[in-house]
């Protein structure tokens, strides 16, 4: 039985269906990441399961505990919200302590735990600092700390990175995921970032206007998206049409209605490669290219149809634009979509 | 350099334009005549006078009752008020503003005489003089506690600590007034500073409704302007001396927090 259950759930905001016959099953001790666009519906569905909005129909279970009804406090999650929301009258240590004091726990064991809170996520000698005198990952590591030092079922992390920098944010994604492996924790990330939930998750579950559409673990959901929002929400694929593939590859037509190609799945080359079976190879023309730090991404053009292609930075050599080149690509990378 | 000069110039002027008048006030109630260029006759006669004056100190201790009082319970409501909109119907507060905004076109005169007609042969306490002078005082004030207070709460962004305490095991009435209450303290004395001056000041309402049974030192003072220049003076510097120690006290509550938090980092 699943450790996390959310069973048929429905959401409206006035007429707008934001959360559609919504299923999942999260099993104990996973990090799970819902990934997906802006408004898709992943932070209410991580809100719904918090308590701090109610669901419009449907069943939430934590642990086997059906927790549709209940109030925040009753469900025993902690979270970490975009924006930090710490408390700012009170300092590093109050804000640790405000959950276990609400617990109602002795003075001593609050003070052990906020200490033990305090190491984890390497805070040592900013206990009595403020909110307002803590950088912007210092804030996030200290709402960090305060929502798992009462040990929550659920660690719910609502896009907790987004107003870092990218440098710092990647080490606080090893510092989180660590956390969590060390306590634990059955943890839910909410990510708009592709690479972030590649980094992060065990399963990443991909939201599109309300409804799952791909499940799976990162590895699974990049190397075969299910739907053209899978292919190019996740990884940048080339989509195009099953009578483009055609045009391009010299092949008969198909059923299918869209092919879905990984960038990096493409090799480029001057001269023909040698001929492989279960390989396409055609004729294109450099259009232009973009550096993205280590990888150089290629525009061609084949037969009027125009194709990414990312190539490693390895060497000095580039192609020139409206260079003649070569493209070869093994078939199973040509996803049918 | 030439304009942080020019700046505090400009600084100086304003200090001697608000300071001056006060000054000349206060020159005039240590001297017994006035009538050439300089002032004769040293004397703290008149201080001696007034603040042994008992009439004077029940209207100063009047005075500050009904400053603060309306503040407190005009406080108290809005806060309660504004717990349900902030947390259970944000929808409400264009309807609590407007509400809330009725006060400012109502002149005193017609507050006073509208709530003196209506309400004195009320049954008590609403009949009672300080009764009515203190909730008349709440209406007055009204439209600033709940302005200030909402764009307090709204700065903050009171939700989303609502949201993160109750997420930590508190309920939402414990998270409004124990921690995004204390968020807003500095707003809270602003607010303070601006009602209990504005009540601190008003001669028209207390005069209309508290009468010859309700004296404030702005009563007592308009009766010493006809006998004698030196006393009327006098109250006007101890009545200024107690606007700005009342003022400091809130100041140093203010800073207070913000102090603690700079000296701990």
């Amino acid at each position: 039985m699943a450790y996390i259950s959310f069973e048929n759930i429905n959401k409206y905001y006035g007429e707008n269906h934001v959360l559609i016959d919504v299923n999942l099953e999260i099993e104990q001790g996973q990090l799970v990441t819902l990934l997906g666009p802006s408004g898709c519906g992943k932070s209410t569905l991580l809100r719904c399961l918090s308590g701090l909005e109610s669901i419009t129909g449907g069943k939430i279970t934590i642990d086997g505990v059906d927790v549709t009804n209940t109030d925040p406090k009753e469900r025993k999650v902690g979270m970490v919200f975009q924006q930090y929301s710490l408390f700012p009258n009170m300092t590093v240590t109050e804000n640790i302590a405000f959950g276990l004091k609400m617990k109602k726990m002795s003075k001593s064991d609050i003070e052990i735990k906020v200490l033990e809170a305090i190491e984890m996520v390497d805070l040592l000698g900013k206990e009595k600092a403020y909110p307002a005198n803590l950088s912007g990952g210092q804030q996030q590591r200290v709402a960090l700390a305060r929502a798992i030092v009462t040990r929550p079922k659920v660690l719910l992390l609502d896009e907790p990175l987004s107003a870092i920098d990218a440098k710092l944010r990647k080490a606080l994604q090893l510092s989180i995921k660590q956390i969590q492996r060390e306590l634990g924790i059955t943890s839910i990330f909410v990510t708009h970032d592709q690479d972030e939930a590649m980094i992060m998750s065990d399963v990443i579950h991909l939201f599109n206007n309300g409804v799952i559409e791909q499940s799976g673990s990162p590895s699974n959901v990049y190397t075969n998206p299910k739907t053209k929002f899978a292919a190019e929400f996740i990884g940048h694929y080339n989509i195009i049409s099953s009578e483009q593939f055609h045009r391009i590859t010299g092949t008969a037509n198909s059923v299918f209605e869209n092919v879905a190609i990984r960038p990096e799945a493409m090799e480029i080359s001057l001269t023909p490669l040698e001929e492989k079976e279960n390989f396409y190879q055609f004729h294109a023309v450099v259009v232009n290219h973009l550096s993205h730090g280590n990888v150089l991404r290629y525009n061609v053009e084949v037969n009027k149809v125009q194709l990414q292609v990312d190539v490693l930075f390895r060497s000095f050599y580039l192609y020139e634009n409206g260079q003649h080149v070569y493209i070869s690509v093994e078939n199973r990378n040509c996803l049918a979509i | 350099m030439k304009k942080s000069a020019s700046s505090k110039i400009i600084i100086v002027l304003i200090c001697l334009y608000l300071v001056l008048p006060l000054i000349l006030t206060f020159l005039y109630s240590i001297f017994t005549e006035w009538n050439e260029v300089l002032p004769k006759g040293l004397t703290l006669r008149y201080y001696k006078d007034i603040l042994l004056d008992g009439n004077f100190l029940i209207s100063v201790i009047h005075t500050i009752i009904v400053s603060i009082v309306p503040f407190i319970i005009c406080t108290t409501v809005v806060l309660l008020a504004l717990y349900v909109i902030v947390v259970y119907h944000p929808e409400w507060d264009k309807y609590t503003q407007m509400l809330c905004n009725i006060p400012y076109a109502i002149q005193g005169v017609i507050l006073a005489i509208s709530i003196l007609s209506l309400y004195v042969n009320a049954p008590q306490p609403f009949s009672n003089r300080f009764v009515m002078v203190v909730l008349t005082y709440c209406i007055v004030i009204l439209p600033y506690i709940y302005r200030g207070l909402k764009n307090s709460l709204d700065t903050i962004n009171a939700n989303r600590l609502i949201e993160a305490a109750q997420m930590l095991g508190a309920n939402k009435f414990y998270a409004f007034f124990a921690v995004v209450v204390p968020n807003i303290l500095s707003g809270i004395t602003i607010v303070a500073m601006l009602s209990i001056s504005m009540v601190f000041g008003d001669f028209v309402i207390v005069n209309i409704i508290g009468g010859s049974y309700f004296q404030t030192t702005q009563m007592y003072l308009y009766k010493k302007l006809f006998q004698s220049g030196q006393a009327s003076s006098v109250v006007i510097v101890v009545m200024f001396g107690i606007a700005l120690f009342m003022s400091a006290i809130m100041n140093s509550l203010k800073n207070k927090g913000r102090q603690n938090r700079k000296e701990t980092n």
